[in-house]
């Protein structure tokens, strides 16, 4: 028999992605790469990250990410979107070598929304 | 098989028939001998063989002695196309086939064109038919193979086998069909077809895997070179001692679906139209292929969804992808590229098969599941950028 290409984790935020969907009066930002089209959004309230939501097109591991990432950073400070890494959700998950560039889009647009809230645009 | 699994892949392989085990246990366990041997158990194992082949060429109207026994279909494709090529290089080094044909098929080509053959590859129009007029038009004097097949695996169209088998035996090519999708499912009269080989396999229609067989038609200058070499059985063709159960459950097979061929259509077509209808009205849906193929064949697309997200979200469903042949792969089938979809279009698509044992109520299943899947990852997506 084939190796399950999912993991149970990847099935579960597969399955049922309870960040998304859009977020209103928060900043967002737009990407698309990789076979990856991700729209994220965060709000903060009194200093920290209160809400964070994805629309995303992808396969099921950058789906399985986005919710994952979404649901980590909830409760942080925005200051820690500038500096993520998706180095644990990739090994958590896990994600397939051959993904890894779709799971750096969702990084990279982390990094771009905590600049965003950072700049203040 | 889990119970919770609706298995929609028959078009992959089939479940063995219960009355196909019983013939192979009892083969199995009676006729254990070589059938090679001349002694009276020798005899009676190769009786099991020759009952079989009766079968076979009962299903296809052919002589029981035009058939040799092989692997399975890749195995066929491989002796039939190579063998050919090479028996008949003396008469040229051109040969032909189409751009959609299966892996078993197109592999064996590009190895011939190594070897020094010169190959041409003919496009289908959009439904992946083949006009007998194109496939004349790319034909030489110096053709001298042809191989094209009955009913395609990705989307279950359907050559017009007589007329480009007509085509080639008016310019003396030696035309081989690739039926493994065909044989079992589809009537085949080789008596009537102008056919001079033709390649199946057990398991696409209900009997066991690892058996299948090349017809090799009984006329002048239709012979293969052998690709295996190692005794003279089956005339030097394809030596090697017969697997006596496997070939005794294709036998079965055969002959159950012989039997059966015109109602298993009709069962199939009526899933078919079932399910087309229950998701025909998706924006942005289409269809792979031809409406008059193969009913137990339906590849859709759809607009804007990703490929490998909507395999998973049609679980418990059991379906194929339009990736090529198989979910490992992500290239988008070189098939459906062949018919003018796109990459986002072939990457999407998705294969239903149906089957004798599938259910009305599962292709509604299937159905409503397919119309969830598509909704859900379209509300997930942003919107493309204009």
């Amino acid at each position: 028999m084939s190796a399950d290409p999912y993991s149970a984790k990847v099935r579960e935020l597969f399955a049922a992605p309870a960040h998304a969907g859009d977020l209103a009066g928060g900043k967002t930002v737009s990407v698309t790469d990789q076979d990856v089209r991700l729209r994220l959004s965060a709000a903060v309230t009194d200093g920290t990250i209160s809400a964070m939501r994805f629309s995303v097109w992808g396969c099921p591991h950058v789906i399985a990410a986005a919710e994952a990432i979404c649901s980590d950073l909830e409760g942080h400070p925005p200051g820690d979107l500038e500096s993520y890494t998706a180095a644990d959700v990739m090994q958590n998950l896990p994600v397939p070598v051959e993904k890894t560039g779709r799971i750096l889009v969702i990084e990279d647009a982390v990094r771009s929304l905590g600049q965003r809230f950072c700049d203040g645009t | 098989m889990a119970d919770d699994l609706i298995y929609l892949d028959y078009a992959a392989s089939t479940p063995v028939d219960p009355r196909v085990y019983e013939r192979m246990r009892e083969v199995g366990v009676a006729a254990y001998a070589n059938p090679s041997s001349t002694h009276a158990a020798g005899r009676m194992t190769h009786a099991a063989i020759a009952t079989a082949a009766g079968q076979l060429g009962a299903l296809l109207n052919a002589d029981p002695k035009t058939l040799i026994w092989t692997s399975g279909a890749t195995e066929s494709d491989n002796l039939a196309i190579a063998g050919a090529a090479r028996y008949r290089a003396h008469k040229g080094k051109h040969i032909v086939t189409m751009k959609t044909e299966h892996k078993a098929v197109t592999d064996v080509f590009d190895a011939l064109a190594r070897e020094g053959f010169e190959v041409s590859w003919i496009e289908p129009d959009s439904r992946g038919v083949l006009d007998p007029a194109a496939f004349a038009a790319a034909l030489r004097d110096d053709t001298q193979f042809a191989s094209i097949m009955f009913v395609n695996n990705e989307t279950g169209v359907i050559q017009d086998i007589e007329a480009l088998g007509s085509i080639c035996r008016e310019r003396d090519i030696l035309f081989h069909v690739d039926g493994a999708q065909a044989v079992g499912k589809v009537p085949i009269d080789l008596a009537a077809l102008p056919v001079d080989l033709l390649s199946l396999t057990g398991h696409k229609f209900y009997g066991p895997k690892g058996i299948g067989a090349l017809y090799i038609a009984d006329r002048p200058g239709c012979h293969v070179d052998p690709i295996l070499f190692g005794g003279g059985q089956q005339r030097r063709i394809r030596p090697g001692t017969l697997p006596t159960d496997l070939i005794a459950g294709l036998g079965m097979a055969s002959e159950i679906a012989a039997g059966r061929i015109d109602d298993d259509l009709e069962h199939v077509s009526g899933l078919r139209d079932a399910l087309w209808s229950g998701i025909r009205e998706i924006d942005g849906i289409s269809l792979n292929g031809d409406p008059n193929g193969f009913p137990g064949i339906l590849n859709v697309s759809v607009d804007d969804i990703e490929g490998e997200s909507l395999l998973l979200a049609l679980e418990p469903l059991q379906v194929a992808t339009g990736s090529a042949c198989n979910s490992k792969s992500q290239e988008p089938s070189y098939v459906l590229r062949a018919l003018g979809r796109t990459d986002m279009q072939a990457q999407s698509a998705i294969r239903f098969s149906v089957g004798r044992p599938t259910t009305m109520s599962e292709v509604e299943f299937a159905a409503g599941q397919y119309r969830d899947a598509v909704a859900r990852l379209r509300a997930m997506a942003p919107e493309a950028a204009a």
